[in-house]
């Protein structure tokens, strides 16, 4: 006989753990299933966030932060650095530590943490539960939460259609690296068609001399290999001697989220949601947020004897206006950006910019100086903004 | 056409999975492709950032 839980949790990154906590606080039988044996080990993230996000959406302790960052700066194609003062106090996350922790949360919040245990499939049942095939036995469950991260296979079985198109999807790399040529204080990040055609390369500080070095493709420049090969000329070129750590890789998701959030009694958080901000590539505060939501959502509506499914789409319209818009915002300047611009384009954004004091760009300025040739997009964007 | 996937190479990041039209591959402790499925369209073997798949 199969194993029965009230809600069902697939993966235990930061949406997924969060999910469990939120359930399993509010009184329901929770099964976490993490692939890996250990959640956030490897770590796929570059690590940064405003601080902001970060404690509005979880209880930060201050062993996840291993870094502040004072401001950011981009370095256009032409070498001219325009330089951002933070307006947001960004921080460098230990993500190893966060992800651990946050399904410690879960556990001690009474949620059953399975690892190791990869759901290779799902399927909705007759009287409306869903069983999932494990690799160590199936479970049932009422409810269902898919965070499994950019794969988002699992939302597939059950009717969402959650394919990326290649222009949906960077394609990164990243790696640590420790050198003396790293800045302890700023985020530098880095535009062109040499360095990472369709995306951007990344600089940042985890500690004095070391820091998390990164780049994404978008899917139409990519090719076999190619986010390895564009980072490892991009470590020669701006940090050479530097001492490499392991490499790692991923996907994130650069489009809108998926819609709708809720199918039956299934709902996406994170990743597979595709929870992402287009032009930035971060998403660890959407995960936050749409877990802690979800999960909350998901033990309201459940009930021993009966599921209130109507109820699950709160989940939605809480995600649309606290995020969902700012989602859709990224996706419409990301799609502009990757069609309209070029180097020389980058090239004078950067030199109008660098005229002016760090603190006086803000993301208006950035935005105003984008817009300024394209008029028909000015309308539009103030349509969205306004 | 048949896809290759370099153990050693592969990081197990599903990136190819998210892109993949025909829902070939799995991923538990290893990835895997389902020959049955796999037309061996190569959009995985373009969107993997380490060269770990290859189509032969």
């Amino acid at each position: 006989m199969s194993q029965h839980f009230d809600i069902a949790v697939i993966g235990a990154g930061p949406a997924g753990s969060t999910a469990a906590s939120a359930a399993a606080k509010a009184g329901k039988s929770v099964a976490l299933f993490e692939r890996n044996e250990q959640p956030g080990v490897p770590v796929r993230c570059g690590e940064g966030i405003g601080m902001r996000s970060l404690t509005a959406h979880s209880e930060a302790r201050p062993e996840w932060i291993l870094q502040q960052i004072t401001g950011s700066r981009m370095i256009a194609p032409d070498g001219t650095r325009v330089s951002v003062a933070d307006i947001d106090k960004s921080v460098i996350l230990d993500r190893e530590r966060m992800d651990g922790d946050l399904a410690k949360d879960a556990k001690n919040a009474g949620a059953h943490l399975f690892v190791k245990t990869a759901v290779t499939d799902i399927h909705q049942n007759n009287d409306l539960k869903y069983t999932l095939e494990t690799v160590s036995g199936n479970i049932e469950a009422g409810l269902v939460i898919l965070a499994d991260g950019v794969e988002s296979r699992l939302a597939r079985k059950l009717g969402w259609n959650t394919r990326l198109a290649p222009n949906d999807i960077e394609s990164c790399a990243f790696t640590r690296v420790t050198s003396p040529l790293i800045d302890q204080d700023a985020c530098i990040f880095y535009v062109g068609s040499t360095v990472a055609p369709g995306g951007y390369a990344w600089i940042f500080p985890r500690a004095k001399g070391e820091a998390n070095v990164g780049l994404g493709l978008s899917g139409t420049h990519s090719n076999a290999g190619a986010a390895k090969k564009y980072l490892m000329e991009f470590i020669d070129r701006e940090l050479p001697g530097g001492k490499q750590g392991p490499l790692h890789c991923g996907g994130v998701p650069v489009t809108r989220y998926v819609r709708p959030l809720v199918r039956g009694g299934a709902m996406l958080v994170g990743d597979a949601a595709r929870q992402v901000n287009c032009l930035s590539g971060a998403g660890i505060a959407y995960s936050l947020f749409a877990g802690n939501v979800a999960g909350t959502v998901a033990a309201q509506a459940h009930s021993s004897d009966s599921i209130n499914y109507t109820h699950l789409k709160s989940y939605e319209k809480q995600w649309k206006i606290r995020y969902g818009k700012q989602q859709e915002r990224s996706f419409v300047l990301k799609e502009f950006v990757t069609t309209h611009t070029d180097d020389s384009f980058l090239n004078t954004i950067a030199a109008k910019l660098v005229k002016k004091r760090s603190e006086k760009i803000r993301y208006l300025t950035v935005f105003l100086s984008t817009f300024s040739r394209h008029p028909l997009l000015m309308l539009k964007a103030f349509k969205l903004f306004g | 056409m048949q896809l290759i996937i370099d153990e050693k190479t592969c990081d197990r990041c599903g990136t190819c999975i998210s892109v993949c039209p025909c829902d070939a591959l799995l991923l538990t402790d290893v990835l895997t492709v389902s020959t049955k499925e796999c037309t061996g369209c190569g959009t995985c073997v373009a969107i993997c950032p380490v060269q770990a798949l290859s189509l032969d």
